[in-house]
């Protein structure tokens, strides 16, 4: 949040929102950053139009429903040619939980060029007032004719600190075992497991979660956990980026040798409380061995 | 923790003196349960009276004294009939759930529930129509909020309301086709999740170039 | 007298949400209506039964972000009743907990969006500053402003550790006075009753015909709370007077509003006060039979009803909900009935429309 607040305070920078037909859980937040102090737009020489003609700015939320879609576009065509456009919340980068419904026309890059993201469901006001910034930064530098710096994005930002919201979630593969309880609960489709040679791989596109923390509720040995890492705005030119990933190893079963995902201590620690090394074996153990471990040879 | 059937009565008791009851009313739910028992069979009676002897109501009630009555109308011309005689009790009409029941297409058979506030209670009555070329009267004139519940119910499922002042659609875009709930099986025919599928291949090519 | 259709939008409305009116005049008092939703239409109940019954929770939290903790309460409650599951009382007061910090917090944004309309811009900044207490509230105990993700199948997954408990009560304690404030503002202010009192007025037996629920029947002085006539969760043990009003104006919806949300404090307060120790949820992975059931709640909106259906699988047969908003439109014909157009934005906002409840 880097503004030059002197420059533009002479002539403000018009923000003009379109609802695609969202929950009007970004509306209402957008509604408090003209109406907090604490989050007003202002603080960034910005004011809210009613007028597409005006826009500098344009923030679109929602899904992109089919009965919106041609008031939506009659809107962006009104807007300036060289304003900024920003996706507020998931729902206008993939859907969200909406995703593939029979009513819904998404994404909204189908049908209009988007220059940032700002994920979240909703985001809160402090992640909007940084979407804005970072739109304007684009704009300053369109206007000056040079590339829009991009700084790394890498890890937790400096800006991110330890407040309880529900952001960015974080995935540790040791402690996963495979259940996919988290694809299974998630209403969004964010979660995908993909089989490869030496492991099974999770990855949790951020673009697609909405931040329920369902995933982490049900995952039984806390491998998935939500962070208070709220700064997800992104340039839109890295929409498929913004993942989670981790590979959960196969090993062989101590028994047959046969490739597989071995039982986090986790698991046994929330199966058994206290695992004696009995226990401890079978977290390495195949199903068949298990079987064989537990009950002997299955008979005929 | 309390337990409610202690705190129960006391609560029904400050009702009682706040409010002023009429014969009929789930209201008196007292704990010997012989005031509810009046209501309940004044409603079957009432609903048999209009739509014929053989119609009964199965009465539920929940742990905190709430009762939902169900009761599946003998033919879909007792609807018009029943839905006066809970209109002369004094119903709300309060939801409409047209839906495809279990095994509806071996069967041939859909059902349309209208759901009445009886001061609380909830009464439940089912028609039980054919898939193909269903029919039902409007009860629009009867309850002028079902308006709407008969819009949606007309556009979302291939169902005929007969009678309904004003048959236009009312969520679903122009250019949709009609009845999209009809189409439940097999989903793939109708939205194959290609958006999603779409934007996770995108995700996954993303994850290989940086890898 | 000059007949004349006009065609009013989101824009023209004040309205968060877009929702087109199609207005027929007469000279310049509104003669009649078409409400024309759609817009938000998301074929939300179509995509509840390709989503598995968990999926659903976090769903339906999406339907409408104003009233998003009675949806997932509501429909918990009615797999609850299918399932046989009684949840665990802690679980219950915390469930009435979240739904009351949603209701202040969702009457005050009415009534802060009507103050806009009318153009009373320090009134407007005044009411979403105050909302600021619950808003900064849910995101310190559930971790989002708008969407608390409390509720599962069979409870709750949010507690309330003591210091939470200590930071609620001082959040109600800040709420007290400038809820009792905005209550005598909105009764009694002359700027505030020039424009409020005796417009939109809808009388009692076209409320009853048009069958509304919520804070625009009781404005009418019909008594019907959900928390009261049909009691579920906590409320059964929870002392509350049902607010009503009988004026059915626009000041009279607006006072309904403001005696819930301080009354929702008191709620707060004796939920916390009485808040028993115990699991806060009956059990994690419980099995679904078929079966059907209703729950309805008390949304901030009013009534809210849930009806289930489903077969021994994951997925419902059928999911059907009617969203307090959905009752509430046919009404505006009345109110609107011969008020001139300038009072119309006002008059809309005042039955604090949800448009993404009703067009789902």
């Amino acid at each position: 949040m880097h503004m030059q607040v002197e420059e533009t305070a002479v002539e403000p920078v018009r923000l003009f929102r379109i609802n695609t037909g969202s929950c009007n859980g970004c509306d209402v937040e957008l509604a408090v950053t003209s109406a907090v102090t604490e989050f007003d737009v202002e603080q960034l020489g910005c004011r809210y139009t009613e007028s597409a003609r005006e826009a500098d700015v344009v923030l679109i939320t929602g899904p992109l429903t089919v009965r919106a879609r041609d008031e939506v576009l009659r809107l962006y065509a009104a807007t300036p040619r060289d304003k900024v456009t920003v996706a507020i919340g998931v729902c206008p980068v993939s859907g969200g939980v909406f995703r593939d419904s029979y009513a819904v026309d998404g994404p909204l890059e189908r049908h209009l060029p988007v220059d940032v993201n700002v994920p979240g469901c909703p985001p809160r006001p402090q992640a909007l007032l940084a979407g804005i910034s970072e739109a304007l930064a684009i704009r300053e530098a369109r206007r000056a004719g040079v590339e829009p710096s991009r700084k790394p994005k890498q890890g937790k930002r400096p800006n991110a600190d330890n407040f309880p919201a529900r952001g960015r979630l974080s995935f540790d593969a040791g402690a996963c075992v495979d259940c996919r309880m988290c694809r299974h609960v998630c209403a969004a489709g964010a979660i995908r497991f993909q089989e490869g040679e030496d492991g099974v791989r999770l990855t949790l596109w951020h673009n697609s979660c909405v931040f329920c923390g369902l995933c982490c509720h049900y995952c039984p040995t806390g491998a998935l956990s939500v962070t208070g890492d709220w700064r997800l705005d992104h340039p839109a030119s890295d929409t498929f980026r913004q993942v989670e990933r981790g590979e959960i190893p196969y090993a062989p079963c101590s028994g047959c040798g046969e490739s597989i995902v071995p039982a986090a201590p986790q698991l046994l620690h929330a199966a058994f409380r206290r695992p004696n090394p009995e226990i401890e074996k079978l977290a390495t153990l195949c199903p068949a061995c298990r079987q064989v471990m537990s009950i002997g040879a299955p008979r005929r | 923790m309390t337990d409610c059937a202690e705190t129960m009565p006391e609560r029904n008791n400050l009702l009682r003196d706040n409010l002023p009851t009429t014969p009929l009313s789930p209201r008196e739910r007292v704990p010997e349960g012989r005031v509810r028992d009046a209501f309940e069979d004044g409603v079957a009676a009432a609903l048999a009276l209009a739509a014929g002897e053989e119609t009964t109501v199965t009465w539920r009630r929940d742990r905190k004294g709430v009762v939902t009555g169900w009761c599946r109308l003998p033919s879909g011309e007792a609807l018009l009939p029943a839905a006066r005689a809970v209109a002369e009790l004094n119903g709300r009409l309060a939801m409409v759930t047209p839906y495809l029941p279990e095994r509806a297409r071996e069967k041939g058979e859909r059902e349309i529930a209208y759901h009445f506030d009886l001061d609380g209670a909830t009464l439940t009555l089912t028609v039980i129509l054919p898939l193909q070329w269903a029919r039902v009267p409007s009860l629009t004139p009867i309850f002028r909020n079902c308006d709407w519940h008969e819009r949606e119910l007309m556009e979302l499922y291939d169902v005929q309301v007969v009678g309904h002042p004003d048959p236009r659609r009312l969520f679903l875009d122009h250019t949709l086709p009609n009845a999209p709930f009809e189409r439940l099986v097999p989903y793939s025919t109708f939205t194959n999740a290609a958006t999603g599928k779409a934007l996770w291949d995108k995700v996954l090519a993303g994850e290989r170039e940086d890898a | 007298m000059t007949t004349k259709i006009i065609e009013l939008g989101p824009h023209q409305l004040a309205l968060e949400e877009p929702m087109y009116f199609r207005v027929r005049l007469e000279g310049d008092r509104v003669a009649d209506l078409d409400v024309m939703p759609g817009q938000v239409h998301r074929g939300m109940e179509h995509l509840v039964m390709r989503r598995n019954l968990y999926q659903n929770i976090t769903l339906l939290e999406r339907l409408c972000s104003l009233c998003s903790n009675s949806h997932p309460s509501t429909f918990c409650t009615a797999v609850e009743e299918v399932a046989g599951i009684v949840i665990p009382p802690r679980a219950e007061y915390l469930r009435a907990v979240a739904d009351e910090i949603k209701r202040i917090a969702s009457h005050l944004f009415c009534c802060a969006v009507q103050a806009n309309a009318i153009g009373e811009i320090p009134l407007f900044r005044r009411v979403m500053e105050i909302r600021e207490i619950m808003q900064r509230a849910k995101e310190a105990i559930y971790g989002n402003r708008m969407d608390l993700a409390a509720n599962v199948i069979g409870g709750v997954r949010y507690d309330l550790t003591p210091e939470a408990v200590a930071y609620l009560y001082q959040a109600m304690e800040d709420m007290k006075k400038p809820l009792d404030e905005l209550y005598l503002q909105f009764a009694n202010n002359p700027a505030l009753m020039a424009r409020m009192a005796w417009v939109g007025v809808l009388p009692r037996e076209a409320a009853v015909e048009c069958a509304v629920v919520g804070p625009v029947a009781r404005a009418c002085g019909i008594d019907y709370d959900v928390r009261k006539k049909s009691p579920y969760g906590a409320y059964d043990r929870l002392d509350f007077e049902v607010a009503t009003q009988t004026a059915g104006d626009v000041r009279a919806r607006n006072l309904v509003r403001l005696a819930e949300a301080r009354q929702s404090v008191s709620l707060i307060e004796q939920c916390l006060a009485q808040l028993p120790a115990g699991p806060l949820c009956a059990d994690t992975l419980p099995e679904i039979p078929a079966g059907e059931a209703i729950a309805k709640s008390e949304a901030p909106r009013g009534e809210l009803m849930y009806y289930l259906r489903t077969d021994g699988s994951d997925f419902p047969v059928r999911l059907k909900w009617r969203v307090p908003s959905y009752m509430n439109w046919d009404a505006l014909k009345v109110m609107l009935k011969g008020e001139p157009v300038a009072n119309i934005p006002l008059i809309v906002n005042s039955i604090d429309p949800c448009i993404a409840c009703t067009d789902r």
